[in-house]
């Protein structure tokens, strides 16, 4: 009965419906074999519950992914010029470059399994349009990558694949819009940084009111390699990032930084891993949200320190500025440290309401309420806001976030 | 004579979290454009709840009385409207906002004041005036708002936003406090060469040495809540060379003093 129950249900989530879809695209047969692979995953793994951990306050109950139509038009738009030997478009066209097929076959896919999640195998078997950006050995890209992923209704399976080879630096923005409709976004990024490259990706987050956004995003550092991930998060219903680093080289470093600002009933929900195993290695994450109306954050954060990574260190803090007294937060950072040789290894978490101080300090200079929150939302975000993992995206950032404080529900 | 600036009647005010704890128990006070009254008293007199309510502070409950600003009752305004009406407060203990640039802050409390936008270079020009005023480098403006300041930074930078802000009445809430000599005579000067003519102070001050330099109209004393006596510069000297306590015993008070 199960069975038959689910094939109904699965409709183009089927895995026939998924090779029969592949096929049309006259996609290499590893990758239609990944995306059936991607499908059976999909009918086989359940909704996560509250009972996960990195569940815990983003209760899906009662929602499908079934429920959402993919749009199987979408493709991002890519915008970026590469230096020889590598690659900035989609994967479809990487597809057709011998060379770029290559390396698309075998990093796709192998820093997050297409199996591993719910919404990770949709995305295996569901991506369109996907993206590639390749750094080639000893190359630099001369200006950002950018990725422009604009949603309208139904479901997108947005796929980013960023390979940099030794030595290689790579800068990618991903722009994330959509309209008002209700829209369902299952993203993956694939992160490999070989020794000594360096990668930034930055979300800049601004999605319709209706939009639910689940990424999963993950990199692999080689020695001495360089990943830093920022988010910035405006727009949407419900977001929830997990981004983690496996720390795998000597001497490798992962950045990770979040700023979000909330309003209204939004949800944000951020899960990081900082996993340690290249000795001498250095981790760094800071998240802060400020949170208006009934608008809710959620921070759990796992750095783990392996036994192989003596040496290392690592910093891990979530902050949380509540606007209102509906506004919520919870924030749970961890520490697994398996080896007595740690430099150190710091994290802090901290949820509170406006300085009240602060902020008669600025009432009695003339400024009025709303006008005093901009401000001290705006020094409360600076610290991340300044920082270099963040000086990519455009410097109207501040004013972004201060636009939204003047319409916000405070 | 000239209408009042601010007239404050049979005042009294309580902590809002402690509604049980009354500080200001019924002050009477009137200054004209132009004066600078001094408010002096002991440690626990009530000196900073009285500029800080006039300031429109929530840490503080006005239980009874009025406060008139230019003839107008401002007792239940808000801190930003009692600014942008032009009553400016020199915090003893200013905040330090991280992330919150100085020249930002001023150039959002400037546009409040004058409730219009202040073109950039008219901003930038009156700024650097203003500074050069009080002897303080350009870069003292990209700092955050009291973020690391010394002392003497601290009590310069409020009267660099009084200066910018050209309110009608300055409270300035010991700003002599923790300032060498030096430093003094730098924040005193600034204060003078920054104030015009009309502008009205209150000054609340422990000592007698501010007033070598702002030299006040009228001198008043508060103990317990109270303004025990007023009088003109003489009983600061007076103050100065024998403390509190001939005062506190006529009046058969028996409040401890601190040196």
């Amino acid at each position: 009965m199960a069975d038959t129950q689910i094939t109904t249900d699965l409709g183009v989530y089927a895995e026939a419906q998924v090779s029969a879809a592949a096929a049309a695209r006259s996609e290499p047969g590893w990758l239609v074999r990944a995306r059936e692979e991607g499908a059976r995953a999909f009918a086989a793994t359940p909704m996560p519950t509250p009972a996960l951990r990195p569940w815990k306050y983003t209760d899906l109950s009662g929602h499908t992914i079934e429920a959402f139509a993919p749009d199987a038009a979408f493709a991002p738009r890519v915008t970026g010029s590469a230096p020889s030997g590598g690659f900035a478009g989609t994967i479809a066209a990487a597809l057709t470059d011998a060379a770029q097929a290559t390396a698309v076959e075998g990093a796709l896919g192998s820093v997050v399994q297409g199996t591993e999640s719910k919404f990770v195998a949709a995305n295996a078997a569901q991506w369109t349009g996907g993206v590639f950006v390749h750094a080639p050995r000893g190359g630099a890209f001369e200006a950002p990558v950018t990725v422009d992923v604009a949603g309208t209704t139904g479901a997108i399976y947005p796929r980013i694949l960023v390979v940099a080879e030794a030595n290689s630096e790579v800068t990618v923005i991903v722009k994330n819009r959509s309209t008002e409709a209700p829209l369902l976004v299952a993203a993956v990024v694939e992160i490999v940084a070989n020794d000594d490259a360096r990668v930034r990706v930055l979300f800049d987050g601004d999605w319709g009111a209706s939009t639910v956004e689940f990424t999963t995003l993950r990199s692999r550092i080689g020695r001495n390699a360089d990943v830093q991930v920022a988010s910035l998060a405006l727009g949407g219903h419900l977001l929830k990032q997990q981004i983690e680093a496996l720390i795998e080289g000597q001497g490798a470093n992962s950045l990770i930084r979040g700023i979000a600002l909330g309003d209204a009933d939004q949800h944000f929900d951020f899960v990081t891993l900082q996993d340690h195993m290249g000795p001498k290695s250095t981790s760094d994450v800071e998240i802060k949200a400020a949170l208006a109306g009934a608008s809710r954050s959620v921070y759990y954060g796992i750095t783990r320190v392996e036994t192989t990574a003596g040496g290392s260190a690592a910093n891990q803090e979530n902050r949380n500025l509540l606007l209102s007294d509906r506004a919520k937060a919870d924030s749970d950072p961890v520490l697994e440290i398996l080896t007595a040789d740690v430099i150190r290894c710091g994290h802090g978490a901290t949820v509170g309401p406006v300085d009240q101080e602060a902020l008669f300090y600025l009432q009695s200079r003339g400024i009025d309420y709303r006008g005093a929150l901009k401000l001290l939302v705006g020094g409360f975000f600076a610290s991340v806001l300044n920082d270099e993992a963040f000086a990519a995206l455009s410097e109207d950032m501040l004013e972004r976030v201060q636009q939204k404080i003047v319409n916000a529900d405070l | 004579m000239s209408e009042p600036i601010l007239e404050v009647r049979d005042l009294k005010v309580s902590i809002t979290d402690k509604p049980e704890v009354q500080i200001i128990k019924g002050i009477d006070l009137v200054i004209r454009p132009g004066e600078v009254h001094t408010i002096m008293g002991p440690n626990g007199s009530g000196k900073s709840t009285l500029s800080s309510t006039i300031a429109g502070s929530p840490t503080y409950t006005v239980d009874s009385g009025q406060i008139l600003y230019q003839g107008e009752d401002i007792t239940a305004a808000t801190a930003d409207e009692r600014a942008r009406k032009g009553i400016f407060l020199s915090f003893q203990y200013p905040t330090a906002i991280p992330g919150v640039t100085m020249v930002n802050f001023m150039r959002e409390a400037l546009k409040a004041r004058r409730g219009e936008e202040v073109p950039a270079r008219e901003f930038l020009g009156e700024l650097r005036e203003t500074l050069a005023k009080l002897k303080m480098g350009e870069e003292f403006a990209r700092r955050y708002v009291n973020d690391g300041f010394s002392g003497g930074e601290k009590k310069r930078a409020e009267i660099l936003q009084m200066g910018l802000l050209k309110p009608d009445l300055a409270i300035l809430d010991e700003t002599d406090s923790g300032l060498d000599v030096d430093a003094l005579r730098t924040v005193s000067e600034g204060v003078n060469a920054l104030r015009r003519p009309e502008q009205a102070i209150l000054l609340i001050t422990h000592y007698e040495r501010i007033l070598n330099y702002i030299h006040p109209d009228f001198v008043h004393i508060l103990v317990a809540g109270k303004i025990v006596r007023s009088g003109d510069a003489s009983l600061a000297k007076q103050i100065e060379t024998e403390g509190y306590d001939p005062i506190l015993k006529e009046l058969g008070l028996t409040q401890e003093v601190s040196a």
